[in-house]
């Protein structure tokens, strides 16, 4: 608080904004044995582009990793306190962390902040305990929903529909609504998601990143987007 | 013996210069005034077994309870000062739906057990910002039988928070002699219907009563089922086994 | 309990506005004390709560930055052979649909269900700790919890956080010794006992379906049919509502999930009967 001359009091925390939209596009596909997730690597606040290069998937452990959106200092800190606790609880219970311990607790992690949250949209994505895919999405408080695909960020209302008809096969007829997608299949319509989203959001470009997390391991490629 | 304790046997933090604390030492010994529990790992699950003292035909049977629940899969034996054990069992229950609530899983029996231990030392005044709980040792010993992906286990800890794996482990009065008889009873590869007969046959040979279905308690832990205690009817028919054995 | 703890980091966020990042004990809960849950972390302003509310939304009120997926439809009522609830499943953030697959049953234990409307996170949270302390007290009691217990457990532990934007409107039910067992628990402290509810925007049109044909003594199949055509109704006039038709039947062994069926299947087998 601070008192001025003419005796107003100007409360200072009053217009405090601790957020930021650093812009960006994650998403996860989850297949049968095996998951993709992709992100661009564009870091901008407002209309200047801070960086080209600022990679929002994280590896958790061989077998899971985590994708981010929204705040990147929120996302940083968010995925430094994953890592540490998956960690520690590797040193507690002499054993990994799986999907979905890891899961529940991001959701726990998450609400803890429920009344400071971090403005984050979290994808956690690998490997289940029983080798299948498995994509998890959260709201920045915690809700967790696990699903077969999920994209968050600035393209995602452009993405999210085009992969809910080629990924979800929704409101089509005469289609096995159940099927999972091949790797090729996942990793090309991740790419084709980017370079159509780039196109058209300003905040999606540069890079693409692309994670394959299988039996074998974590496999990553990259591509150039369109810079401008 | 006692000559040389003396005024190093009074605070709870104190070493002798012999390096000993002798509160957490004569802690130990008041395991061995409790009456007998005895645990037996087998690979199809665990088995605890514990002396009930009837010291009154007026005392209600059932009212002693020395062997509990901690989860689904975990169970525990005790001797000592029982009544010791109900923070212990508390803060051991609430550890574990503290992991199933972050973690969404059971959890690992080895993790239960050490943090049962955790709390053996937090007695005297608090360090690091803990809360003391007790200000002294706790005067009671656990057997923790639990089931996990690591398979069937049997944990030991004692007043010093020390933590031991045991195949077979007896604890309580007469279990110097029990535990010989486990030693020379136990087998790699022992089922666990056999572990149940061997449980009873070495509470048999301790107990100064006659064995009956009323003074003793069984439980085990098995992979699907989880923990259980065994009724009436299971210890007679386990009974009619070991007598039939003999 | 919690509400000490709410006012002792409120005041010490006037001393010290950057304590509360202490990742030591992210994950620590005080043990000796089985009703404590974890410190929730606040703002370092003068007013956390205040910082709340006008930060996040949780009801499509406001043009805040953090929009949390909400937006319902769910129902149960008791009948003579138990209790029957029923969802929808999506969940809308802004005018966004955030998914068309929310579970909005959440299975507390094997005998009580608890419904999700208001904030999704919040109701999960809440609920899952409330199964965490009715498996507590089954260990300390040796018999399971009452609906009525449970419920008030519930009410008391979202009591202590009144005013700081909770928002959760949950229906808690099962079966006890009592028999059948439903109660209205809300953010704002509220717990009601009743025979039939339905919360969340388009509770208004799944009123109108169930108080039509409502009766206690209903066959199952009936209440099955009740709460599934409520549900679908709503679905249709609401526009924060729709996905999935989501129905449990509670008896005396426990509940028993009886399917999830998309309202677009039920768009045409309803227009057909028609």
């Amino acid at each position: 608080m601070l008192q001025h001359k003419d005796g107003s009091v100007q409360n200072h925390q009053h217009g405090w904004e601790p957020y930021v939209d650093n812009g960006g596009t994650s998403l996860a596909i989850a297949g049968e044995d095996f998951c993709v997730i992709a992100s661009d690597t564009r870091q901008s606040e407002g209309y200047s582009i801070n960086t080209r290069f600022d990679p929002k998937i994280h590896k958790i452990t061989d077998k899971i990793m985590l994708a981010t959106t929204g705040y990147s200092a929120d996302a940083k800190r968010l995925t430094e306190v994953i890592k540490m606790q998956t960690e520690r609880y590797f040193y507690k219970h002499e054993k990994n962390m799986e999907s979905h311990a890891a899961a529940q607790m991001l959701s726990v992690i998450l609400y803890q902040k429920r009344f400071f949250p971090y403005y984050v949209f979290p994808i956690l994505a690998g490997i289940d305990n029983e080798g299948k895919g498995c994509v998890y999405s959260y709201d920045p408080v915690g809700n967790m929903e696990r699903v077969t695909f999920q994209v968050y960020g600035s393209a995602s209302g452009m993405i999210q529909p085009f992969l809910d008809s080629q990924v979800g096969f929704k409101n089509q007829q005469n289609v096995d609504k159940t099927r999972l997608l091949t790797k090729e299949e996942a990793i090309s319509i991740a790419v084709d998601s980017f370079t159509a989203a780039t196109e058209r959001d300003i905040y999606t470009g540069d890079y693409l990143e692309i994670y394959i997390v299988d039996a074998n391991g974590i496999h990553r490629e990259q591509k150039p987007l369109k810079f401008d | 013996m006692f000559l040389t304790r003396s005024e190093y046997d009074r605070g709870v933090n104190t070493f002798s210069p012999e390096g000993r604390l002798f509160q957490v030492e004569y802690a130990i010994e008041a395991i061995k005034l409790g009456s007998i529990a005895i645990g037996i790992r087998t690979n199809e699950g665990v088995v605890l077994g514990v002396e009930k003292r009837i010291t009154s035909s007026l005392l209600v049977g059932s009212s002693i309870e020395k062997i509990l629940e901690i989860d689904t899969h975990i169970g525990c034996a005790m001797s000592g000062l029982t009544a010791d054990s109900r923070t212990i069992i508390e803060h051991a229950r609430v550890e574990a739906q503290n992991h199933t609530f972050t973690y969404e899983e059971t959890i690992p029996v080895e993790s239960l057990s050490q943090s049962i231990c955790d709390l053996a030392l937090r007695f005297g005044e608090g360090a690091h910002g803990e809360k003391s709980i007790m200000s002294r040792p706790f005067g009671v010993s656990l057997l923790v039988a639990g089931v996990d992906e690591k398979g069937p286990q049997l944990y030991y800890t004692d007043p010093s928070g020390s933590l031991v794996m045991y195949e077979a482990k007896a604890i309580g009065a007469g279990s110097e002699g029990a535990q010989v008889e486990l030693q020379q009873s136990y087998y790699k590869n022992i089922t666990l219907k056999e572990a149940e007969v061997l449980v009873l046959k070495v509470l048999k040979q301790v107990m100064e009563e006659k064995l009956k279905n009323t003074n003793v308690q069984l439980a085990k832990v098995v992979p699907k089922t989880g923990y259980s205690i065994y009724s009436l009817g299971e210890l007679e028919e386990i009974i009619a086994r070991l007598d039939e054995q003999e | 309990m919690s509400l000490d703890k709410v006012l002792k980091y409120t005041s010490a966020s006037k001393t010290n506005p950057y304590a509360f990042d202490d990742d030591e004990n992210f994950l620590k809960r005080d043990v000796t004390d089985n009703i404590s849950h974890f410190d929730f972390k606040f703002a370092p302003v003068l007013k956390p709560a205040e910082f709340a509310k006008s930060h996040i939304d949780v009801k499509s009120q406001k043009d805040s930055l953090i929009k949390l997926a909400h937006g319902t439809t769910t129902l149960a009522f008791k009948f003579k052979n138990g209790v029957i609830v029923a969802t929808d499943s999506r969940a809308t953030s802004g005018n966004v649909i955030a998914s068309q697959t929310v579970k909005k049953v959440i299975e507390i234990n094997p005998y009580l269900l608890g419904t999700m409307a208001g904030g999704a996170a919040d109701c999960s949270y809440w609920e899952r700790e409330l199964g965490r302390r009715c498996r507590l007290h089954e260990l300390a009691n040796k018999e399971r919890i009452s609906v009525a217990a449970a419920s008030k457990l519930l009410t008391n532990m979202v009591y202590s956080y009144k005013g700081m934007g909770l928002s959760m409107g949950t229906m808690i039910s099962g079966w006890d010794k009592k028999g059948p067992g439903l109660y209205y628990v809300d953010s704002e402290g509220q717990r009601i006992k009743g025979n039939l509810f339905s919360v969340g925007s388009g509770s208004t049109f799944a009123y109108g379906v169930l108080d039509t044909s409502y009766r206690y003594d209903m066959e199952t199949d009936e209440a099955i049919e009740l709460g599934r055509r409520a549900i679908y109704h709503a679905t249709h006039r609401d526009a924060m509502s729709g996905g999935y038709v989501r129905l449990y039947h509670i008896k005396k062994e426990g509940w028993e999930f009886i399917g999830l069926e998309d309202v677009e299947d039920l768009y045409y087998k309803y227009n057909n009967q028609e």
